[in-house]
């Protein structure tokens, strides 16, 4: 049965919604949580009890994006099931597992461990609420590495084989799924990227502080401690950036074509193009700025190196449908008949292409009567939308290298302990805040764009992935998620502006109100002394 | 008797951390990379804030000395 693209495309933009806007809660925890591991870290190592305040405040701070990152999350797994069945079926033995480590790792491991770090800093010793926040940190983010083990079958299937019997994708190697390149290069990169969302907002709220003269001393070390963190960890991105470029150009070609607008291929020593505006209708950029041999450096590492062009991987296309088109025949047979040996043989001899076969059934329902037009027009379908591809690379790019430059800027000044006198620095950090939101969500696009026609890369195409919902459904849900997910946005926005503008003294700094500890569990830890001069602990 | 407690739980996360490199250096080298990035990472900023104490300190002292000597 044809699925109707309108209800393809609504479900890619339910999906795609939802994911941009979940994607802008989780970076943020992954980084947070390790930026409060190490505060913490300093808090017990020294004693000191601005420590304390500091990760207390942050910690809250933490929890409000948590619980929203979870909320916008749980939503997204269950459209696998509503809104991509055919996908969910035809994958789901080897999707289903990260997905469901996964849940155990976010519901059980990291929101267990949250509940102690927050509530437990007067019922837990020291050693022990360190050690609870460490294990809040490794398991928000080895909850991400799941997430993006099952992402990266999705871009690069490894561990897994078709089966014509049974129909669907079986697992064939899970330690082949969990160290796929293409997996373990994007997790760091994206674990990474979520440091540096946390150093930008810790800087950035810090920088508020100072600029108001407000919890100045509690602001300077947030500072310093996220200004040392994010210019390591923007140097850390970057470098992750290019082994997961350097994974894609073996791995998905198209998207490498896309992220660089080269619809022609070229000799090397191959030019960038800085600056472009692709055609997909004409299959050229206009008004290019191109910089000489510069891409073969960055893709290939050496001036010899060539990526190949959109005309040579759709030209490769064509064979891979015309190689298809039998795998997908002879499929049919097994489905009336699973013990005919001639279909076996005949589908293992093309098994390779069978997703190009998938990829021509869209323009040729019946493939015994498929046309050259056809096969054409299905082979220019392998390349992603370009123009949104190249530029979200760019913005990506663009946004990465600013936000070394202010890192670099701002350890500088701050190692020197002149942070707090330059409001010019702390004016930018504030407006830094929503860059690396901006530069994770382009990522995300390049990532997920830069993967279509398919949801699983070179296997299924993404228009029979999809439910076979009505267009009515679709919209009303799709309009239903939007509102919601805006007022989830809203509510975090709300709550964060609160309790920033409320401040560390709300939650026990000197001169704010503390709650008593109740008697039945008085604190095992000394209570903190005031700190002021030499805020010794 | 603790001392020797602390020794063998060293020990025995030092074995595991020889365990882990030797299985993540093969098999899943940007996981190896990761586990000691992020602790780096963790470390220099930790670092970073109790140097900023020990600056804090130095600048109070060193007020103190130019107030004793005027």
């Amino acid at each position: 049965m044809m699925i109707n693209g309108t209800v393809v495309t609504l479900s890619r933009i339910q999906f795609a919604s939802t994911a941009l806007y979940h994607f802008l809660f989780v970076p943020l925890t992954l980084g947070l949580s390790f930026l409060l591991a190490a505060i913490e870290t300093v808090y017990v190592t020294t004693g000191k009890p601005i420590y304390k305040d500091m990760a207390r405040f942050w910690g809250k701070l933490l929890m409000i994006n948590f619980a929203l990152g979870v909320a916008t999350g749980l939503t997204m797994e269950f459209q696998f099931g509503t809104n991509w069945s055919f996908y969910s079926g035809f994958v789901g033995d080897i999707f289903g597992a990260p997905l469901a480590i996964e849940g155990l790792m976010a519901f059980f491991m990291e929101s267990t461990f949250i509940g102690l770090m927050m509530f437990g800093w007067e019922r837990l010793s020291r050693g022990q609420h360190l050690a609870v926040t460490w294990l809040v940190a490794f398991g928000s983010n080895l909850s991400a590495l799941w997430i993006l083990v099952a992402n990266s079958f999705m871009q690069n299937p490894h561990g897994a084989a078709f089966d014509p019997l049974t129909m669907r994708m079986q697992l064939t190697s899970f330690q082949q799924l969990i160290f796929n390149p293409d997996a373990q290069s994007k997790f760091v990169h994206t674990s990474v990227a979520g440091y540096v969302t946390a150093a930008i907002f810790v800087a950035g709220v810090s920088a508020y502080y100072m600029l108001r003269n407000r919890h100045v001393e509690l602001a300077k070390r947030s500072f310093r401690m996220a200004a040392l963190f994010g210019v390591l960890a923007t140097i850390a991105v970057i470098t992750l950036g290019d082994a997961l470029g350097f994974v894609d150009a073996r791995v998905q070609p198209t998207k490498l074509a896309a992220m660089e607008a080269v619809w022609q291929s070229e000799p090397a020593p191959m030019p960038f193009n800085l600056i472009a505006f692709p055609s997909q209708a004409r299959r050229e950029n206009l008004g290019a700025v191109r910089v000489p041999y510069l891409l073969s450096l960055l893709v290939t590492h050496s001036l010899s190196g060539t990526v190949p062009g959109a005309d040579a991987l759709e030209r490769r296309a064509v064979q891979q449908i015309e190689s298809g088109i039998p795998a997908v025949q002879a499929l049919k047979v097994l489905a009336r008949d699973p013990g005919n040996a001639a279909a076996l043989a005949e589908f293992n001899a093309h098994r390779k292409d069978l997703g190009y076969g998938f990829l021509v059934q869209r323009y040729a329902p019946d493939l015994n009567d498929v046309t050259p037009a056809q096969i054409d027009r299905a082979a220019r379908d392998i390349m992603p939308p370009v123009a949104a591809v190249f530029w979200s690379f760019r913005v990506m790019v663009a946004l990465g290298l600013l936000m070394l430059a202010y890192f670099v800027i701002a350890v500088l000044y701050t190692l020197r302990n002149k942070i707090h006198r330059k409001s010019w620095l702390l004016k930018m950090s504030v407006w830094m805040i929503p860059v690396p939101f901006i530069a994770n969500e382009a990522g995300w696009l390049v990532a997920e764009l830069g993967r279509q026609p398919w949801t699983v890369f070179d296997v299924l195409p993404t228009w029979m992935s999809a439910s076979t919902h009505s267009v009515a459904y679709m919209a009303f849900s799709l309009i239903g998620f939007l509102v919601l997910y805006t007022v989830f946005i809203a509510v975090e926005m709300y709550l964060m502006v609160r309790a920033i503008k409320l401040g560390p003294a709300a939650h026990g700094d000197p001169g704010g109100p503390r709650s008593p500890p109740r008697p039945a569990l008085a604190p095992r830890v000394a209570p903190a002394a005031p700190y002021g001069g030499k805020l010794e602990g | 008797m603790r001392t020797f407690f602390y020794f063998v739980l060293f020990m025995i996360i030092a074995v595991g951390v020889i365990f882990l490199a030797a299985v993540l250096g093969a098999r899943g080298a940007w996981y190896f990379a990761w586990l000691v990035g992020t602790a780096m990472i963790v470390l220099i900023s930790a670092a970073g804030g109790a140097l900023l104490d020990t600056q804090e300190e130095h600048a109070i002292e060193r007020a103190a000395a130019e107030r004793d000597r005027s």
